[in-house]
Order: C-alpha cells, then structure tokens, then sequence
C-alpha cells in the first residue's frame, strides 16, 4: 500500500480508498493514487452489471486489484429484503474465498448471516449501520467489525469519542456525494416511457432534485448530498486526531472523477502527513470542476450536512446553508 | 375517513406477543397514544396495549410525549384494564446522556413499566445487560426488513423486533421462522421514499440542535427549578434518528425539481402513501404476526380511536373465523402530511 510508506513526518501511513460497482468501471479506472477498492452497489439489484449479483464478475474483480496491489474489499446491499438473503449468503462465500481482504457491511442482519458463514472475512461497518454510539460500536466489535463508517450525521467529535472506545479505526468520507438515504422504490422507473430510457440505464444519468439553493442526487433507489462533501482543508486535523482510513465516495462518478479528485488527495494527504498544511490552487480548481453543486463538509462540524467549513466557500461558490425552514 | 360501526362484544381470546399470556393465533393489537386523553380513547377503542413516549427521551416533534406524572397515571389506567403499557426511549443520547436515562429506569421498574421501545443496538445491549428484567422491543427506526434482522435482534437481547408495513404475509412467513423474538408489524403507517431508519435528508438541509425537555421526576416542581446538568441533553431537530420526525422538516413532503445536468425534466414530490393493512389482518395473523402496531402518536383522540376499533373489529373477525367486513382504515389526507 504507498500509503502505508510515504511520509516521513509526524504521521507514517494512511489508506485512500474509493467505491466501483462493477467490472467494466473498474478497467476503465486509473487506481493510482488509491490503496483500496470496496466493490459493488449498495443501493440496488439491478444497477448494471452490479458486482454483488455477477458474481464471476465480482472475483474478476477482486483478481484485478490483487494483481494492482490494491487492498480487495466488497460492499454489501444496504438495506436487503428477504428474497435478497440467499444471494447475499453466495456473495459473501465468494468474497471469502476470492481474496477479498474485507466485507463493508450496512445491514445488521447481513452482519450476522456474515459472522456465521464467514466468520474469517474481516467486516468494515457502513455508513447505513448506524453506528451513532461507543456502545453500538462495541456490540458491532463482538461481531467480527475491524472498522466503522460512523453514521455520517456524526460530527468529529462524536466519532472522536466512539473512537476513543472501541478501539478500531474510523474510515471516514473525504470527498464526494455523501449517502442521504436509500429506499425499497426507484421512483426513476416512472420514467421509463416518458424519457425512452430503460432500467438500468435510467440511474446512469446525472440526476439532482433541486429546491431553492438545496439539491441532492438521485441515483435511483438511492439519494446522495448535491454537493461535494470535501475536507481537503481540513486533512491535517483528520491525521492529527488519529484518523488513517479515507474515503472518495465516486460510485456515481466517471472515470476522470475518479482519478482527478484521487490524485488530489493522495498529493494532499501525502503532504499533510509530512506535517504540511498547504492547498495547492490546482486542486481547488480540480475539485471545483467535477463539483457539479458545490462543496459542504458533511456533518462533520456540527452543522447542518450541506454546509462549509473553512477558507474557501466563496471561492467554491459552496454559501453556507440559507435556512428558509427556520425563518 | 370511513364511517365506524359500533363495536361489537369484545371477544376476550388469549394473544401472543404479550408475556405471560399463552401463545395462540390471536395478535396483540398495539395502539400509539400521545396524551392521556389518547390513552383513554385507545383503551376504550379495544387496543391490547399501548405505546407511549417518555417526554425527552422519544422522538419528539409532531408526536406527544407524556410526562412523568402522566405516564405514571397512564400506566396506572392501562394496568386497571388488563392492558399492556409500553414506553418508547427511542432517541440516541450521548454517553453523559445515557447516563441520566438510565437513572430513570429504576423508577420504572419500580411501578411495574418493564416493556422499553429502543432505537439503538448500543443502547438495547446495555439496557439489557444492566437490567435483564427489561422487555426491550428494537423500534422500527432500527430498520429490520429480513429474518436475518429480526435473528441478529434476537441475539442482541431484544425480547420483539417492529417491522414496516412494507413487509408482505409472505415476507413474515419467512421472518417468523426465527423463533423466540415477537415480531411486530406497523400495519398502519406512512411509508416515505427513504426507509425509516435510513434517511438524513432532512439534516442535510438543516440541523438545529435544541435543548431536550428535562424530564420531571415525581414531586419535582417544574423545569425551571432543576439546574443545568439535570437537563438530558440535546435533541438535533432535523435529524431523524436523534430529533425526531415530525421535527424533520418534511423536506420529503415539498416538490422538487428533477434535473438531468442543467436540464430541467419534472417537478415531483417524493413518493409516499399512508399503508392501511387492514384488509390483510388474517394473512398477517396467519403468518405469525405477534403485535399489530398502529403508527401515530401524533393523533388527536378523536381520529385514534376510530383507527383502533378498526383494527380491533378486523382482529376480531379473524379470530372467530368470520369473514371481516373492515372496509380499510383510512385517515385524512392531511394527517399522512402533518404528522406520524
């Protein structure tokens, strides 16, 4: 992993990971700058060629970043029914048994069927988990979890503080379209007819729900943050505060995203580890221009997720969160 | 709304889901109450139990909470009927909180309110291994949909695990297979776009901490004489999880505009619709369902117990094997809007 040996300052190693959901993103990606790989979509069955249903595909995959150096992880559905468990039980015996380093799992039956049948495979927490407390995380620990994806409603002090106790480390959202929501319904198929366009092309298209100044991304059965969450500014706090497990949420993303905004953080966590904090203009601009909204920081300061943070708001033309609700 | 039929004599058939009953076909009906007039009207209406929240420690907003004094006398009320009293403490306090809510549960166990609706893994584990006489039921917000999720509850302690409505007879067929953990099922709900549980929609537009209503124990005089650290804590208004819905803005109830790239194709609102299963009461009873629940805490007496005698009538009719005339159970449009 380059991470684990670049920086000769304060902090030694760090993990850059990102999201493909299946075989033919993946050969199309430059994964340079990353160390790591989670594969699959999360959010729905029929999402094209979707690892987590092609499972031949799916140890194509893992062979591909093997054969990179790349750490192999797969991603689980976020939110199952019953007549998805079968084939989830397959998918993780593949992944066990084809060199997947790790299983993210969001869906605490999953967990379980997880901690039964493949209880070797070490287990990332996802986002969906809801991992809100110390105490939940604890529970999470007793089921074979290395590693949590705190909710993404909690600030950094309150993943500080589960940190504090549970003794894992955080993999913590970086850059991209924050996961807002998932549902059993893809409200896009309505659409079908209207546009000429079939599932499961339809979730391809660059989709934002828009109202005043608020906007989110659609991805079908799943709802992202409009803007970019982006901590670039903010990574020598990440590291300081002991954080090493990094994420560029791009599963909605091409290609170029994948690759611009990765070389960008690789170079900037690279120099943060080596105990700088500057920001080159150029990554401004890069990450400006595969912004299609703007950016915000999540939740990670307390405040409301589409808010920002930091020195360059305005420059980003990312304003703070005008709250209509409120007046 | 439909009209309601006068009640016919209360069948009294033993149920299941309910502890120290014996186990038969019968479903226990669940009703939300968020007032004591609504617990009245609930218990008249036929309801075998009924939920309430804790004021401060449930998930505020539209919903009603009870008070201390309030709950102590709907339990009072409730136990007089033979019914079931059962308490939701479905927020997700910080440590220093937790603290102070479990302060709070030996007072409950002292007046005989054992039954607890939890919204977090951490919180149920550690209620249960501090008090194992605690019936702990993982709420809805927890989101099991499988019978993976309801196993993995099982084994976390949890004594019942709550279902959406989304969930088909066939569906709880496979779910009940896991034995020994009551399954319950929120027959009449508002089902939104995102799964409950795993929405943050709102508090991506706005999140606004406020102060927790402090929670009076008996013989306080009121909040104003307890100083600050008898204050449990803060509830993020927006946050679904830990302020509350009704306090989420609804940002799902408004349009929105679809665009692809700069292109605008539609203006929609998100999808959702107001689940009535009540024409479905036998199939779920037949699948094994121990509890029906009825959503609604934020209903005012006189739209609860018509909501409830509904379901009762159905339950009923399932029971003696007659064949139920229930019509479905519906509420104003608006209801499905301003509250849950």
């Amino acid at each position: 992993m380059r991470g684990r040996n670049e920086g000769r300052g304060a902090v030694s190693s760090f993990e850059l990971n990102t999201t493909i959901a299946n075989l033919k993103d993946l050969r199309e990606s430059d994964l340079t700058d990353y160390d790591g790989v989670y594969l699959g979509d999360i959010y729905c069955r029929l999402y094209e060629a979707n690892f987590l249903e092609q499972l031949d595909d799916l140890r194509e995959g893992l062979r591909i970043l093997r054969d990179q150096g790349k750490r192999a992880y797969v991603t689980t559905y976020a939110a199952p029914r019953n007549d998805f468990l079968p084939k989830v039980q397959r998918m993780l015996e593949a992944a066990a048994t084809s060199g997947a380093e790790a299983v993210e799992i969001h869906n605490l039956g999953v967990l379980k069927m997880a901690h039964d049948a493949v209880p070797e495979l070490p287990v990332h927490i996802g986002g969906f988990a809801n991992v809100y407390t110390a105490a939940g995380a604890e529970v999470l620990r007793g089921y074979g979890a290395v590693r949590f994806t705190p909710n993404y409603e909690l600030s950094l002090e309150e993943i500080r503080e589960i940190a504090a106790v549970c003794d894992a480390p955080m993999e913590l959202l970086v850059h991209g379209k924050m996961p807002l929501g998932v549902s059993d319904y893809c409200f896009l198929l309505e659409y079908e007819e209207k546009w000429g366009t079939k599932c499961p092309d339809l979730c391809q298209k660059e989709l934002f729900l828009k109202q005043g100044d608020w906007a989110m991304k659609s991805v079908g059965k799943g709802i992202l943050s409009g803007k970019d969450v982006c901590m670039l500014e903010h990574l020598p706090r990440l590291l300081s505060e002991g954080h090493r497990h990094f994420r560029i949420e791009a599963l909605s993303e091409g290609p170029a995203y994948r690759r611009e905004v990765g070389a960008v953080y690789r170079a900037a966590l690279r120099r943060a580890a080596g105990g700088e904090g500057d920001v080159d203009e150029g990554w401004w601009e890069t990450l400006r221009r595969h912004a299609r909204i703007g950016l915000c920081n999540g939740f990670y300061f307390g405040k409301s997720g589409m808010d920002y943070s930091g020195i360059r708001p305005e420059a980003m033309g990312s304003l703070p969160t005008i709250s209509r609700l409120e007046s | 709304m439909r009209s309601i039929r006068p009640v016919a004599p209360v069948r009294t058939p033993r149920r299941k889901g309910s502890p120290g009953r014996g186990v038969t076909d019968v479903p226990t009906l669940l009703s939300p109450a968020g007032s004591p007039e609504a617990v009245r009207a609930a218990l008249v209406a036929g309801a075998d139990a009924v939920y309430v929240g804790l004021k401060g420690w449930s998930r505020g907003g539209a919903r009603g909470e009870l008070g201390w004094d309030e709950l102590v006398e709907a339990h009072r009320e409730i136990a007089a009927a033979g019914k079931e009293l059962r308490v939701a403490l479905n927020t997700i306090p910080k440590p220093a909180e937790r603290a102070r809510l479990f302060q709070q549960i030996p007072a409950l166990l002292d007046r005989g309110i054992r039954d607890l609706i939890v919204n977090d893994i951490g919180i149920l584990a550690a209620l249960k291994r501090r008090f194992p006489e605690l019936r702990l039921t993982a709420s809805i917000g927890c989101g099991a949909l499988t019978a993976a999720d309801a196993a993995f509850f099982r084994d976390l302690g949890a004594d019942a695990v709550v279902l959406p409505g989304t969930v088909s007879p066939a569906e709880m067929r496979e779910i009940r297979r896991i034995r020994d953990i009551s399954i319950e099922i929120m027959v009449h709900m508002v089902e939104e776009f995102v799964l409950l549980g795993k929405c943050w929609m709102p508090s991506y537009v706005n999140l606004k901490p406020s102060r927790l209503p402090a929670v009076l124990p008996p013989g306080a005089a009121d909040e104003a004489d307890l100083p600050d650290d008898a204050h449990p804590g803060i509830r993020q208004t927006g946050s679904m999880k830990r302020g509350g819905v009704g306090a989420c803005y609804r940002i799902c109830q408004e349009p929105w505009e679809l665009f692809d790239g700069g292109r605008r194709l539609d203006t929609r609102f998100f999808p959702s619709r107001q689940i009535s299963r009540i024409s479905e009461v036998r199939a779920f009873a037949d699948a094994g369902a121990d509890v029906l629940k009825l959503q609604g805490r934020s209903l005012s007496p006189e739209l609860l117990a018509p909501l409830v005698r509904s379901y009762r009538e159905a339950i009923d009719a399932r029971a003696v094997r007659t064949i139920p005339d229930v019509g479905s159970a519906e509420l104003p449009a608006a209801w499905t809007v301003v509250g849950r």
